[in-house]
């Protein structure tokens, strides 16, 4: 176990944080903090809490106990409209909105007010790979790899500090995943902080530089991802990754 | 002294015509319950008790239709117009059985329906007019039941359905959305405009069949109002008008009450903090897999086993 207490100078800190549902512990004490310098992965067999430990970050969900810091300020006190801008999220689904690709770039800039030119849009789809035409299109005619990146996309029009996604590629083709993957490094390298919830290995070898490994709500280890892939062999990792029902 | 309406229910009860009726109208009950079958509509048994209390209902009540016609004290008349939206909200949360429904359609249907009615009872107030519903004398005395009560239970009746059938729609569209709504709420935005297309589409599914009524007016339906006023001889054209104004009104109260209903009702899907109340969709979720529909056949096992129980306790004590 090597779990770090919060402190004050993290991005994130987590507090005795639980979180359950009717009785049903999802997430248990965890006490951890987050300091993204690159990429940070959360992985962690079905059912061990990513998700909803990714959700809390962002106050989708409160914790039921505990408290979650961002920047050193419980979010609890914090307004969720105003933190959500500060936090981006990409889901495992992309969730567009009917209409064009536009409108769906437009959607969180203008509950902001953040004017943006047509330029500036495209730059945007730049990011994600995607072509300037695609900025008039319906999403309804739009691949599934297409749909997620103009979901990081919409995400990132928010001019966001911290990323936080919830298995983007999970849905998506081998291309898609790979143009993902990079678009993720650049923000990164552009300092934009990333917390990954992922379910494979070799996303996390890929694309993070620290992780936080979650087996059944327990925060089981805090480290950087050369350490947990050098201390670990293949087998003893693929047993940490079975749940309870051995799955 | 055996009250009047009772000897006029036993009076029409005696006639052979009636039996009649109500024989072929079990016949077309049968017939609907037969299809529900036949489709796994699993509406059954809502059929056979609706109609059965309907029934009862509708004869109870025009049997003392007679009394309250002739109701001229306003408190009386808003004090049946109360008990009239009091039962439409119980209606609505039996169909509809979500948490608050009852307090919350009630409220609904109550404030939007006496507002539209109280505004038409008093229009006689405006210069040179007798008003909306016909008040003869201008003044307060001139109001009755004859006019005020039928044309309230219209109101009310279609508040009670077009806010049902928005709230039944809100409910399944926040959960089939809940995805789309949470990508909006990460956005920063609010719950009430990350759903405000869901309850867009409500108010749509509530108010066009009444709209494509209207629309339909005079060449597909002729609306029974009308058509008993064009009997009792007023003017058609006069007629017509009246009925216009009607179908405004019930549009209104419909149109208000749907908006009260859903503002309410999907207010509980979520927290003050702008996230999913996941203990609201958990109590939804259940509410949904403990059909309140309950097949007829199902009822019938229940009472089955009901009277072996009764029959097996009996034999253990003697």
């Amino acid at each position: 176990m090597n779990t770090t207490k919060g402190s004050f100078s993290s991005l994130f800190s987590l507090e005795d944080v639980c979180f359950d549902i009717e009785g049903k512990v999802i997430l248990s004490k965890i006490n951890v903090a987050i300091d993204t310098s690159g990429i940070t992965g959360i992985i962690g067999p079905s059912g061990s809490g990513k998700s909803t430990f990714l959700r809390l970050l962002n106050k989708l969900i409160s914790p039921t106990q505990g408290i979650v810091k961002f920047k050193g300020s419980d979010i609890a006190d914090m307004k969720s409209q105003e933190l959500r801008k500060e936090i981006g999220m990409v889901l495992q689904r992309p969730f567009l909105f009917k209409g064009t690709v536009k409108s769906n770039l437009l959607y969180g800039p203008k509950i902001w007010n953040i004017d943006y030119l047509d330029s500036e849009l495209v730059k945007l789809l730049d990011t994600v790979s995607l072509e300037a035409d695609f900025l008039e299109r319906d999403i309804e005619g739009l691949s599934g790899g297409e749909q997620q990146r103009v979901s990081l996309a919409r995400s990132l029009a928010n001019q966001p500090i911290v990323l936080l996604l919830d298995e983007p590629t999970t849905a998506l083709d081998i291309v898609s995943e790979e143009i993902i993957e990079n678009t993720l490094k650049q923000l990164a390298s552009e300092g934009i902080k990333i917390i990954i919830v992922t379910h494979s290995l070799e996303q996390t070898k890929r694309l993070t530089e620290q992780l936080l490994f979650l087996k059944e709500g327990l925060m089981i280890e805090k480290t950087t991802s050369k350490d947990f892939f050098e201390r670990y062999n293949d087998q003893e990792i693929h047993s940490f990754f079975k749940n309870k029902e051995g799955k | 002294m055996v009250p009047q309406f009772l000897i006029d229910i036993w009076d029409s009860l005696s006639q052979t015509s009636i039996w009649i009726r109500i024989g072929l109208a079990f016949i077309l009950l049968v017939v609907l319950i037969g299809l529900s079958f036949w489709q796994k509509t699993k509406l059954e048994s809502k059929f056979f008790w609706s109609f059965l209390r309907g029934t009862i209902q509708v004869v109870l009540f025009g049997s003392i239709l007679g009394l309250i016609f002739g109701v001229r004290k306003i408190w009386m008349l808003y004090l049946i117009l109360f008990f009239m939206c009091l039962f439409a909200g119980f209606t609505n949360a039996r169909s509809y059985p979500y948490p608050r429904m009852f307090l919350i359609g009630f409220f609904a249907i109550t404030s939007s329906s006496l507002v539209i009615m109280t505004l038409v009872m008093f229009s006689y107030v405006v210069p040179g007019f007798d008003g909306i519903i016909p008040n003869e004398t201008g003044t307060i005395a001139g109001l009755t039941g004859e006019y005020v009560i039928p044309i309230g239970s219209m109101v009310i009746s279609f508040a009670m359905r077009v806010s049902g059938i928005a709230v039944e729609r809100a409910k399944s569209d926040i959960i089939k959305s809940k995805g789309s709504i949470e990508a909006a709420l990460a956005l920063g935005d609010s719950p009430y405009r990350a759903i405000q297309n869901i309850l867009r589409d409500c108010y749509r599914a509530g108010l066009t069949p009444t709209i494509n009524r209207v629309a339909s007016l005079g060449i597909v339906t002729i609306p029974g109002l009308m058509a008993g006023m064009i009997i009792g001889g007023i003017p058609p054209v006069e007629a017509a008008i009246y009925q216009i104004v009607i179908f405004l009104m019930l549009l209104s109260a419909s149109f208000i009450t749907s908006i009260i209903t859903n503002i309410l009702f999907t207010r509980q899907f979520f927290t003050e903090k702008q996230q999913f109340d996941i203990n609201f969709l958990n109590k939804i979720a259940k509410m949904e897999n403990q059909t309140t529909r309950t097949l007829l056949k199902e009822r019938w096992k229940k009472w089955r086993e009901k009277i072996k129980r009764k029959k097996n306790s009996v034999e253990t004590t003697e």
